[in-house]
């Protein structure tokens, strides 16, 4: 459901607005999504603009950079940016997963160490999960740590992060013991990234942002370093995740192509761009619905992944549907000089299919929601 | 030239082959790779190849063209065929021929005509251009030799980063005209069927891809391709391309080009999308051709026409 936004949280919005409408900001978030190819943006002076002003994590303690607000004031915050256009990756990558959960289970001295430059847009984080052979089944990640005095070496690959090249260090899931539940013996730690023990490759490909492969090869870490506790990352990963998939960012994403492609689609499409609107007005419906739990403090699993699974579905299909009704003319890149919409439909078509696998792919949501909400078994 | 069938081309397209051709217009951006110049050697060696194995005088251009397309075939071959249905005072030959055709206004004088032309393909390697337009004489074409200082030519940047190109035409002069309004509406019809057929080989060669992938990758200690939910999609959508491949091989298609045309670029977009989504973040890869696939089916399955306008055209026509 839609929370009723109080009179301070609309003049939020306005006043947030009123700063993503101003000229250098459009100028840099329009040059940022027509750099050359191969290259791309990390942090803009756009959020460290709103970290100064404590706006980027503004649900976060003061001291760590944040206004103390609610998860509304920060589900606001995300909405507006990527309506606007600001590139969110190394925002939602840094401070909505990395930076999060530091907040909720990191110690005192992880807290005070990291959230501050991440809440102010200086530095930001990235995620260690993936694998070249683990991807929907997590739980069998190979990247191992070995015991070194009090700490561990860690080795392994993780391919499939991004902005591993812009980030000063990432939260990084990694064996510590194996046993008879693989769940069991994963442990997560906060690895400095742009260290020796570190190679960190380019990945290509179709979207505007690159994969990075990253090879770990037997950095040093501490027990300063793990997050939560040894062996029992799972348990972080399993509050993690769900916490971050309001499906808000996906939501939002909609909105601006659609936006977009009612400006531009020719008559005779009404009927369709009346299908797509229904639809990404219940996708944000959902997604709010998610923030709205989270302020009760009653996060909700299975509204979680039917937002993840709808939102993420519905940008899906607004990308392709432009290029249904908009034809050739919506191919443009935001390079070409005849582009249209700053070339949103391009670089959207290009993003769409990582949608619904990024955070949780649809198909874990229906699986979720097939055997924990219809209780079919398993 | 004898008149063949499509084994012969099949054959062309061969193991060593089919990977080169599939990239043959594909421009790498951040990745490095191939240049342009190799690109365009390859397409003008695969040009002759085929136009040698008698493409251009085929008695099956339908299968040809779902020959194209499952082999991702990118170059001037079906523009090429579609222009040598129209009755014209010179011998093409077996020269490359682009389309440039909309029923926008030009102006025309005897001998030369001015018009800007959009997402011509291949427009850098044709020998010739059929240019369409309106005017007060009614809707006409026109052939176009290439290479005329008065034609400029612009290459998008754009999605599939093929030869897509902005050509304008400033006093070009014109080789000869051709035909009626009926005759280019029986061109198209069979341009229109052979675009569907197109797309139906390409929707076939992404879901074979997506079916090889679902049998290799394992996650959680199987197969993907075990999961129900995953097995059931992939035969759902063989049974959609089956049944739109008779739709564009039927003996009546071309009277229901535009509506056959839109259904199978709904289904190109449809199971490009889902290859995609099978392949997990693999498929994203610049290397991988489930991308490939999607990013070419966006292109191509609007080339001739949105599916809301064919579907409009079909009906209007049927009141
Ligand atoms: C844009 C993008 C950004 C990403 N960013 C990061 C990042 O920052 N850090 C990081 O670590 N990783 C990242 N990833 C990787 C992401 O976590 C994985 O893509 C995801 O876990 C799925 O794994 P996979 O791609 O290997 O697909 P696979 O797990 O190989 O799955 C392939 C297909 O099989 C389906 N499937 C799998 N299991 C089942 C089942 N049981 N039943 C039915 N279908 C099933 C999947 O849904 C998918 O369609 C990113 C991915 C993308 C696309």
């Amino acid at each position: 459901m839609m929370p009723a936004f109080t009179p301070e949280q609309d003049g939020f919005r306005e006043e947030l607005c009123k700063l993503l409408c101003e000229d250098d900001v459009r100028g840099e978030i329009a040059r940022s999504r027509r750099m050359p190819y191969g290259q791309e943006s990390g942090l803009l002076d756009v959020h460290r603009r709103l970290g100064k002003l404590g706006r980027l994590a503004i649900n976060w303690p003061e001291r760590y950079g944040g206004a103390d607000a609610t998860i509304v004031e920060k589900a606001i915050v995300t909405e507006e940016m990527i309506r606007h256009g600001v590139p969110e990756n190394v925002h939602s990558l840094g401070i909505d997963i990395v930076g999060m959960a530091i907040h909720l289970f990191g110690t005192q001295e992880q807290r005070e160490r990291y959230l501050p430059g991440l809440a102010r847009g200086e530095i930001t984080a990235n995620v260690l999960f993936s694998e070249p052979g683990v991807g929907s089944d997590l739980a069998s990640l190979t990247t191992r740590a070995e015991p070194d005095g009090d700490g561990w070496r860690l080795s392994g690959r993780k391919i499939y992060n991004m902005k591993a090249q812009h980030s000063e260090f990432a939260l990084c899931a990694a064996r510590t013991s194996t046993g008879p539940v693989n769940f069991f013996g994963i442990t997560l730690f906060l690895v400095p990234l742009q260290s020796m023990g570190v190679v960190i490759e380019p990945v290509w490909n179709l979207s505007e942002e690159r994969f990075d492969l990253v090879t770990l090869d037997g950095i040093r870490v501490g027990p300063e370093d793990v997050l939560g506790e040894v062996d029992d990352g799972w348990q972080v990963l399993g509050k993690v995740l769900p916490l971050e998939r309001t499906g808000l960012d996906h939501s939002a994403k909609a909105e601006r192509t659609l936006a977009a492609l009612r400006a531009h689609a020719p008559p005779g499409c009404e009927q369709r761009l009346v299908e797509l609107e229904t639809r990404v007005r219940a996708a944000r419906l959902l997604a709010w619905r998610c923030v709205a739990n989270l302020h009760d403090g009653r996060p909700d699993e299975v509204h979680s992944a039917t937002a993840k699974w709808y939102t993420s579905e519905t940008a899906k299909e607004v990308s392709v549907a432009a290029v249904e009704l908009l034809g050739p003319q919506a191919l443009l890149d935001a390079r070409d000089p005849e582009a249209i919409a700053d070339g949103v439909f391009d670089a959207a078509l290009r993003e769409a299919p990582g949608l619904t696998l990024a955070q949780g792919s649809s198909e874990i949501m229906l699986f979720f929601v097939a055997t924990s909400k219809l209780g079919l078994p398993s | 030239m004898t008149t063949v069938g499509t084994e012969a081309i099949a054959g062309f397209f061969d193991d060593d082959l089919a990977p080169l051709v599939r990239r043959m217009a594909d421009r790498p951006r951040g990745e490095g790779g191939g240049s342009d110049e190799d690109s365009r050697e390859m397409r003008a060696m695969v040009w002759q190849g085929l136009a040698g194995l008698g493409a251009l005088d085929t008695a099956e251009p339908v299968r040809l063209a779902e020959l194209l397309g499952s082999a991702l075939y990118q170059g001037p071959l079906l523009d090429t065929l579609t222009a040598r249905e129209l009755a014209w005072d010179v011998d093409l030959g077996q020269a490359p021929v682009a389309l440039a055709v909309a029923a926008e206004p030009w102006s025309v004088t005897n001998e030369t005509i001015s018009a800007r032309r959009t997402f011509v393909g291949f427009a850098a390697e044709v020998d010739h251009f059929v240019v369409g337009g309106v005017d007060s004489a009614g809707p006409r074409l026109a052939l176009v030799r290439a290479g005329q200082p008065s034609i400029t030519l612009r290459r998008y940047e754009e999605t599939s980063r093929g030869e897509a190109y902005e050509v304008e035409f400033a006093d070009a002069t014109v080789a000869a005209w051709a035909g009626s309004a009926t005759a280019w509406a029986a061109a198209l019809a069979h341009a229109r069927v052979r675009q569907a057929a197109y797309l139906v080989g390409l929707a076939q060669a992404a879901l074979d891809h997506a079916v090889a992938y679902a049998k290799t990758r394992r996650q959680f200690g199987q197969p993907i391709g075990k999961f129900q939910g995953l097995a059931f999609r992939l035969s759902e959508l063989s049974m959609h391309i089956d049944a739109t491949r008779m739709l564009v091989h039927d003996r009546d298609a071309a009277e229901h080009a535009a509506a056959g045309l839109a259904a199978a670029s709904d289904l190109a977009r449809t199971v490009t999308t889902r290859t995609m989504q099978i392949h997990g973040a693999a498929g994203m890869l610049a290397d991988n051709d489930a991308q490939l696939y999607y990013r070419r089916a966006a292109v191509e399955s609007v080339r001739l026409g949105t599916p809301s306008q064919l579907r409009r055209e079909t009906y209007v026509a049927q009141e």
